[in-house]
């Protein structure tokens, strides 16, 4: 019953977010909703599935820039156009993980940043298709379903991507596959002796969180009505990591947190110190790693059983 | 012909910085086992710090550059004492300091930004501009003063791993950590040296570049990624496979650049698909550790 209650105070607001915003509030609102989606995906595949994979912002770059290029490029119908970015994320995510998750640590992190540099020079070097340094803008903001994508619709929208995103994760987290995840991440060998084919859970794992970043790309992509190379490049990967980091690693609610803490940060921090925000962002990373490493998360729960004298489950 | 004898120069002048990098990541990651993504801020930080001695302070090369090197290998020291020590202290496994090095990355780069700005910064070269021709090798001075200063830092690392008692324990710790404590080996002094000694090396590829290329806050990272995929080329275990390495990404770089019909921003993506090619096919390098089997 509690639980119940908790989603509904929690889908109540996200709906009176969405439909209570206005202007620059509502923009930073579905940014907000979009990152946060990338980081509960991440740390699913990061927190959960033990994998240090730096492409997940390329995936959600090929989704973007793939339904752009599908719908306005190729003249698909949308929907066909989603689908296909999606699908393509799917494959190419399958094509990435066979090899790369054979791969130990943090080789497989080195692995996915070389992919994801590749990426980023297929955006900057693609000529007419994906507009170079500048991006692609300037393709119209489409009808789905007779609903057209803008202003208090499409944050509903991206709201819903948000919302079945961490439902797809939850339910998954909690079903064996979610323990075989856990088990990989904790310890391979034993894992396997215990019945667990490592190899498919790792790819698995891999394809799904990448094809989820591959949709919250698509909707990424009516956001702004605009793509920018840079959006997709390492340096929001890093900080979806120090995001993950900060808010409690492996931890649904403390990847939210995070997302949430970092996200808009730079709006306050940025009137005091300008552009050095990062520089907080750094410090903040390692304070963690150093002195907290269950994140804020963690954090809370410590103060919380303090008081309560109640055990957590983990 | 000539254009290839130059061509030469050119691949042996970015292939020895490629090369002190990935030196400055095997320091590290052979006695520790942490690979650390800060070295090319290390570097970065070489680069700033020639700025404001030799471009600035109007110190001489010769001053200089030791001068600024060292001052790196402090700043690796504390590093280490500050950020690793702790974690490894309390026995987390070896992907914490990783991430906190990431985290270091960050602060570095934008420490940077605060202390000299976002401007492109110049140091003069130690030699002029002028032409040198070596036998049927002709580049800039710089060049040759890079690789003869490359070739003296593998000589000296070469022979502190193969002739000294300290290159000794090094290795020792690398094999077996235990067993190396047990023998008497200090690994705190061992890890608290590798990470000096990286950030020495490491600056001394910032330093040598800067007056080639400009210095900006943000060169560190491309560094970083280029004198990984040089280790990884060269393979993690010897000293010798991080000039290798170093040299054949080079030449795969430059020989795309100038020879492959292909447009020459793609050729941007070649230390990365070689990076992949290695992780995947070969993932200890051309040259395989020794003790390794």
């Amino acid at each position: 019953m509690r639980g119940f209650t908790i989603w509904g105070v929690f889908i109540g607001s996200l709906m009176a977010l969405a439909f209570g915003l206005e202007g620059y509030a509502a923009d930073l609102f579905r940014k907000l909703l979009l990152t946060a989606t990338l980081c509960v995906g991440f740390n699913f595949l990061f927190g959960i599935a033990g994998q240090i994979a730096f492409s997940h912002v390329a995936f959600y770059g090929i989704g973007a820039y793939g339904v752009v290029i599908l719908g306005f490029q190729l003249d698909f119908p949308l929907p066909l156009a989603i689908l296909g970015a999606v699908l393509t994320c799917g494959v190419i995510a399958l094509l990435v993980a066979i090899p790369s998750t054979r791969l130990e640590g943090f080789f497989l992190a080195l692995a996915t940043l070389a992919f994801a540099q590749l990426f980023s020079v297929v955006l900057l070097q693609g000529g007419e298709v994906t507009g170079g340094p500048q991006g692609l803008s300037g393709y119209p903001t489409p009808d789905l379903f007779g609903i057209k994508l803008e202003g208090r619709a499409y944050t509903v929208v991206i709201s819903i991507v948000f919302l079945s995103t961490l439902a797809i994760l939850l339910l998954i987290d909690r079903s064996w596959f979610g323990r075989a995840c856990r088990a990989v991440r904790d310890n391979s060998a034993t894992a396997a002796a215990m019945g667990v084919n490592v190899f498919r859970i790792k790819v698995a794992a891999f394809t799904l969180t990448s094809t989820l970043a591959g949709v919250a790309g698509v909707s990424y992509a009516f956001v702004d009505n605009y793509l920018s190379p840079i959006v997709f490049g390492l340096e929001p990967m890093f900080l979806l990591l120090f995001m993950i980091i900060i808010g409690g690693t492996g931890r649904h609610v403390g990847a939210i947190i995070g997302a949430i803490l970092l996200f808009l940060a730079p709006e306050v921090l940025e009137e005091w110190v300008g552009r050095h925000y990062l520089l907080f962002f750094g410090i903040l990373v390692v304070g963690t790693i150093l002195f907290q490493p269950n994140g804020l998360i963690g954090m809370w729960e410590t103060l919380w059983k303090r008081r309560n004298h109640r055990v957590i489950p983990r | 012909m000539t254009d290839f004898l130059e061509l030469t120069v050119s691949i042996g002048e970015a292939g020895c910085i490629y090369g002190l990098v990935a030196l400055s990541y095997l320091l590290v990651l052979r006695p520790t086992g942490i690979i650390n993504f800060a070295s090319g801020e290390w570097a970065a930080l070489g680069a700033f710090v020639a700025v404001t001695l030799i471009a600035q302070e109007k110190l001489p090369w010769i001053i200089g550059l030791p001068l600024a090197a060292l001052a790196v290998g402090a700043v690796g020291w504390m590093t280490e004492r500050l950020t690793v020590r702790p974690l490894v202290d309390r026995g987390t496994p070896v992907l914490s300091p990783i991430l906190a090095l990431l985290g270091m990355l960050i602060f570095y780069r934008e420490m940077y930004s605060w202390m000299w700005g976002v401007d492109n910064l110049f140091v003069p070269m130690p030699f002029g501009f002028g032409r040198v021709e070596i036998g049927p090798f002709a580049g800039t001075s710089q060049s040759f003063f890079i690789m003869a200063v490359t070739v003296t830092v593998f000589v000296l690392t070469w022979f502190f791993f193969e002739k000294t008692i300290w290159g000794k324990a090094f290795e020792a710790v690398a094999l077996n950590r235990m067993a190396a404590a047990l023998m008497g080996i200090n690994l705190k002094l061992v890890a608290g040296l590798a990470f000096a000694g990286g950030a020495v090396i490491a600056a001394f590829a910032g330093i040598l570049q800067a007056p080639i290329t400009t210095v900006h806050f943000l060169m560190g990272l491309p560094l970083a990624i280029k004198g990984f995929t040089a280790l990884v080329i060269g393979g993690v275990g010897r000293v010798e496979g991080a000039l290798l390495g170093g040299l054949t990404l080079a030449l795969a770089e430059k020989l795309t650049i100038r020879y492959a019909p292909i447009p020459s921003g793609f050729a941007l993506g070649i230390p990365f698909l070689l990076l992949i090619l290695f992780l995947m096919i070969r993932p200890g390098g051309i040259l395989r550790a020794k003790g390794a089997d």
